[in-house]
């Protein structure tokens, strides 16, 4: 699942390895994961690696960010290599 | 290889490097390192060139297949101050991509000299944003722009130590349990932001020059530009200063913000330096800018943002802080993102942004205002700040800090 997978990049770049079991529906950005620029550039970084999605180039926003739910659904409906099972 | 200069991937201006990687068997030293034998002199010109770019502000690496004894008789030999080393027996391109993730700066702001040309041939091919040279080129090189800034700051000059600050804070860090909160109030982290004066001229200069992950405009300005936005009316401009337990990075950031008439502020420029990124400095600044604004009764900060492939930190942190550019598409210019559709373009004030086109970000200032962090000190003299007693009692280790609404620094026309 790519939600799971996502699980585990989040907690490897925030290291904090409560992370891989975040709820799915917790904001990604301000209390609880607090992700910041620096964690989430790395975030960004390893979905482009190893899922194959630019996130930053297709989402100004940034709104994929919002949750590990929708980041999941953003990278799913891009990924060349996603798991859709 | 006088011929390196000439590589068609070098951006064309504004570049400068900010770190050289050397090689040591043959560059730093007049010979090879062999552990048991007897130990070679440093090459004097490459000793040259070491102190010299060091007082420019340039900082040095090493990259070897040497065991770290080496980096150690290589540091001695010649005298200088060497904030990354690599020594093992793997790529060279590796050890530079290591060397670059460790200083947090990108691939086009350094160099490698190595005087082996199939390292060379290694390295060029795998980062070939990395201006790469041969120990002969080095004497020529010292006079090109990319060594040579213009202003050596402060900051510049004691560019080493901070980035050896830098990696006993992050050796801190791997070994500290708690959340990023936590370790900001352990480091005993310090951020002021200032009006600026004119005596900040120069690093806010160098600072809109060299700075790229956090840099809304994407392109530099001068400093006649700096002496006339400071004080000028409707303009406010301030600067960011950084310090905690581990050493005082000086001003790391800076921002200038305009107050519109119709409660629109709009913050014309925005750049923090990379070496403070994850120590909690732009989300201050961001969050500091918005009460500012909001204190003083306007309804939307503006963000005008080049979009880059290299300020994503930056849109990081304005998404975080929740700016939106409305009715932005994807980036045209970026990779798979051919089926763009028309966004909110921001006519560019005053010249094209490098490499890119700009959008606005905005943040209404109606609703929940984020918190300033207990670290921040912000301009004194605000007749809304709340009085630092009134605020809940952090850890024993926090800084003592005292918590204004920003108001003060606002220029009234």
């Amino acid at each position: 699942m790519i939600l799971d997978e996502l699980r585990l990049i989040l907690a490897e770049v925030t290291r904090r390895p409560e992370l891989a079991d975040a709820p799915a529906d917790a904001p990604l950005f301000g209390t609880g994961i607090g992700l910041d620029s620096l964690s989430g550039t790395l975030l960004l970084r390893e979905i482009a690696h190893r899922c194959g999605v630019d996130v930053a180039a297709e989402d100004i926003n940034l709104d994929a960010l919002a949750s590990l739910a929708t980041l999941a659904a953003f990278v799913q409906a891009r990924s060349p290599t996603a798991d859709l099972g | 290889m006088t011929a390196a200069r000439q590589q068609a991937s070098r951006p064309a201006a504004g570049t400068v490097i900010k770190c050289v990687a050397w090689d040591i068997d043959n560059t730093l030293l007049a010979g090879t390192f062999i552990e048991s034998g007897t130990w070679p002199p440093a090459d004097p010109e490459m000793a040259a060139a070491l102190a010299e770019l060091g007082s420019r502000g340039i900082v040095h690496a090493i990259a070897t297949r040497n065991p770290p004894a080496a980096a150690s008789y290589a540091a001695q030999a010649t005298g200088a101050r060497f904030v990354a080393v690599e020594a093992g027996w793997g790529r060279k391109s590796a050890a530079i991509g290591r060397i670059l993730a460790d200083l947090g700066i990108s691939a086009d702001a350094l160099a490698f000299v190595d005087d082996d040309p199939y390292e060379r041939a290694e390295v060029s091919f795998a980062l070939p944003d990395v201006l790469v040279l041969s120990p002969e080129d080095m004497t020529d090189a010292l006079g090109w722009p990319e060594f040579s800034p213009a202003v050596i700051t402060d900051e510049a000059r004691r560019r080493s130590e901070l980035y050896l600050d830098r990696k006993r804070r992050q050796a801190a860090e791997r070994g500290f349990g708690g959340s990023r909160d936590d370790f900001l109030r352990y480091c005993r982290t310090e951020i002021s932001i200032d009006p600026a004066s004119e005596a900040d001229v120069a690093r806010l200069h160098e600072l809109s020059v060299r700075t790229h992950q956090f840099n809304s405009a994407g392109r530099g300005a001068t400093e006649a530009a700096f002496h006339a936005m400071i004080g000028a009316p409707g303009q406010e401009v301030v600067t960011v200063r950084l310090r905690d337990r581990f050493g005082d990075d000086g001003i790391v950031g800076g921002c200038v913000t305009e107050h519109g008439e119709d409660g629109i502020w709009t913050v014309r420029l925005l750049m923090m330096s990379c070496r403070a990124m994850g120590r909690g400095v732009i989300d201050a600044l961001l969050a500091w800018l918005i009460r500012s604004a909001a204190g003083h009764g306007a309804r939307t900060l503006e963000v005008p943002s080049a979009l880059n492939a290299r300020n994503v930190p930056l849109r990081l942190a304005l998404a975080a802080a929740a700016f939106r550019a409305p009715g932005a598409g994807p980036d045209p210019t970026a990779a798979g993102a051919a089926d763009a559709q028309p966004a909110d373009v921001n006519a560019d004030q005053g010249g094209k942004s490098a490499g890119g086109r700009q959008v606005v970000y905005r943040r209404s200032l109606a609703g929940p205002l984020p918190e300033l962090p207990g670290w921040l000190t912000g301009p004194a003299g605000s007749p809304r700040a709340e009085p630092a007693d009134s605020l809940p009692a952090g850890p024993a280790d926090s800084p003592q800090a005292s918590i204004a609404d920003g108001q003060g620094a606002r220029r009234d026309p």
